[in-house]
């Protein structure tokens, strides 16, 4: 994170230049990286970013328009409520096709609703594991919404680095971006490894337990090292 | 699973979607289900004692017969298979099974002993999990704990690879537990497939046999002559110690409805990551001894860990989804505590939140 004062208008000129580059979708990626961290550092690059945001809004209707106060206090608050929820890590289901494309063909085969079919062929994955994704730490706590206006900026910007999810102390909020994704992103919880392999020794205290769930345990096993 | 799902969990599934398409999809389908009673039809309600049988039955043939087959295991991403060798001689069991993917490793079983061997790496691991024949007794009180918590139906009978099965149905009557639907062998019952359903009726994890010969001639040689054969590897042997839940200083102040607690034991943590020095995580981390309480609903089981807290290790609550197994963590006082289990979610929340420091 950048801490330059912000008495140096310079800095701050420059920065605003970089603002605009963002909206108009013509910022780097490094020119990206380094506005978020601003952002999340200087309330003048906030108040600055909220103006220009404002300016476009309100260029499309005076009904958006809002003091900074207040989305701040949005943010906030909703930061706070969710670094109270424990993050929630589930495969992320498949989108509308299943219900398009051949239901009937989905329903009448043995395996009955698979929610990501693409997923099943594309991750075709060796070891049984957690699959964990999460953005990058340093990437921008944006309010998506605004960042939603720059695609360009986003494409060329945010480039997801695998991260133990809630592993990573961090003082802002990203949970909100913390999703499994089966994308390639993919990565295995070590951490994690070590409670399943521990519950799943004792899989014969089901009734699925001795056929299943200790061949269950077998497939599931992690290697020694 | 339409035979899962009643008429009013399809219409909030579709509106939850939001998207007309869906609606009529279910409209038109509903229709069709109505209308084709071999399709939908509901199953046979199955008397508890009659429970009882088909699950020893089930039991009884996973242990008492000789099989050899491949069983593949998927859910939504993760699809792992396992070739498997099931022997049953005089009053011993022996079990083989290699993993077909990943790194090379067989899981060696005789009786109570398992050894876990990575040829490869030279490294054995052996354990020791008696636990694999309490289940009956769970099935042997004569309660009807299973049939409290779920209803059991049996289904028109299907083909599984290449065997003809009956088919029964778990369906949960509480949401604390997830659906089953369970094929076995008519013959013999040995339970060639299983299907975990959540409350939507969507498969959560799939285990089944792609194929099985039943009644192969026991070959125990193929098991107890690599077991024997540990010349040169380094063995690992997790030290297991039965404890109490209170001589750890903690309390349940209630279990879930139908789960019972089965054992407590104090085990390291480490031992599978105790020789990874790529990462180096292990070589930062000291053994870390954890308290593992199992329940089990005779069907599922949960297991409590409770460890000390250690801001390097633990953060922020957690809750991990793989396959059909849910994993949650959270922090009490100076404890971290993990709840694993194939359940949903609220399970995880119910035992974490009963869980209570006594000291």
């Amino acid at each position: 994170m950048t801490n330059e004062p912000d008495s140096s208008d310079d800095a701050a000129t420059a920065r605003r230049q970089d603002m605009s580059a963002l909206v108009d979708g013509e910022l780097a990626a490094e020119g990206v990286q380094r506005l978020c961290a601003a952002w999340r550092s200087e309330p003048s690059s906030r108040e600055a970013w909220h103006a220009y945001s404002l300016i476009g809004d309100v260029m499309r209707s005076e009904d958006l328009a809002s003091a900074a106060a207040h989305d701040e206090r949005f943010l906030r608050d909703f930061r706070q409520r969710l670094s109270d929820e424990p993050v929630v890590l589930a495969p992320q289901p498949a989108s509308a096709p299943r219900y398009a494309s051949a239901p009937a063909a989905t329903r009448r085969s043995g395996i009955r609703s698979w929610r990501a079919p693409a997923a099943v062929a594309a991750g075709l994955m060796v070891v049984v594991g957690a699959m964990v994704t999460t953005q990058a730490p340093d990437q921008p706590t944006v309010d998506s919404a605004s960042m939603a206006a720059v695609p360009a900026g986003r494409a060329s910007g945010l480039v997801p680095a695998p991260q133990l999810a809630g592993l990573t102390p961090q003082a802002e909020v990203t949970p909100a971006t913390t999703e499994l994704v089966f994308d390639g992103q993919v990565i295995r919880d070590p951490r994690l490894d070590r409670y399943l392999l521990a519950h799943k020794q004792f899989s014969g205290s089901s009734v699925l337990g001795a056929p299943s769930g200790f061949l269950r345990n077998a497939v599931a096993e992690v290697p020694a090292r | 699973m339409l035979k899962f799902l009643p008429a009013d969990v399809l219409k909030s599934h579709s509106s939850r979607r939001g998207s007309s398409w869906g609606s009529v999809f279910w409209g038109v389908w509903l229709v069709l289900a109505c209308e084709l009673p071999a399709n939908a039809s509901p199953g046979t309600a199955v008397e508890p004692r009659e429970v009882r049988e088909w699950l020893m039955r089930i039991h009884n043939a996973a242990s008492q017969r000789n099989f050899q087959g491949t069983f593949v295991v998927s859910s939504p991403g993760v699809v792992s298979s396992a070739r498997i060798s099931h022997f049953h001689e005089g009053a011993d069991q022996f079990e083989r099974i290699e993993p077909l993917e990943g790194q090379a490793r067989q899981v060696l079983r005789h009786n109570g002993i398992v050894h876990t061997v990575w040829p490869g790496e030279k490294v054995a691991l052996i354990e020791q999990r008696e636990v694999l024949n309490s289940f009956p007794s769970l099935l042997l009180d004569g309660d009807d704990r299973i049939t409290d918590v779920y209803e059991v139906q049996a289904q028109k009978g299907e083909r599984v690879a290449g065997h003809d099965a009956n088919v029964l149905t778990l369906k949960p009557r509480d949401e604390y537990r997830y659906a089953y639907r369970l094929w076995a062998e008519r013959e013999s019952g040995l339970l060639l497939r299983v299907e975990v359903l959540n409350a939507l009726g969507e498969v959560l994890e799939v285990s089944a046999f792609s194929d099985v010969v039943i009644g192969v001639r026991a070959q125990p040689e193929i098991v107890l002559q690599p077991m024997r054969k540990l010349a040169g590897y380094r063995v690992i042997k997790p030290a297991l110690q039965a404890t109490a839940l209170d001589a750890e200083g903690w309390e349940l102040r209630r279990t879930v409805a139908g789960f019972r607690q089965l054992s407590c034991v104090r085990r390291p943590l480490e031992v599978f990551h105790a020789p990874d020095v790529k990462t180096g995580a292990a070589a930062a981390s000291q053994p870390v001894q954890a308290v593992q309480t199992i329940f089990s609903d005779g069907i599922t089981y949960v297991s409590i860990f409770i460890e000390p807290f250690n801001a390097d290790r633990h953060s922020r609550p957690v809750i991990t989804v793989v396959g059909a197994t849910q994993t949650m963590m959270s922090r009490r006082g100076d404890h971290w505590v993990t709840v694993v289990g194939d359940v949903p979610a609220v399970t995880l929340r119910a035992f974490t939140n009963a869980l209570d420091r006594r000291k």
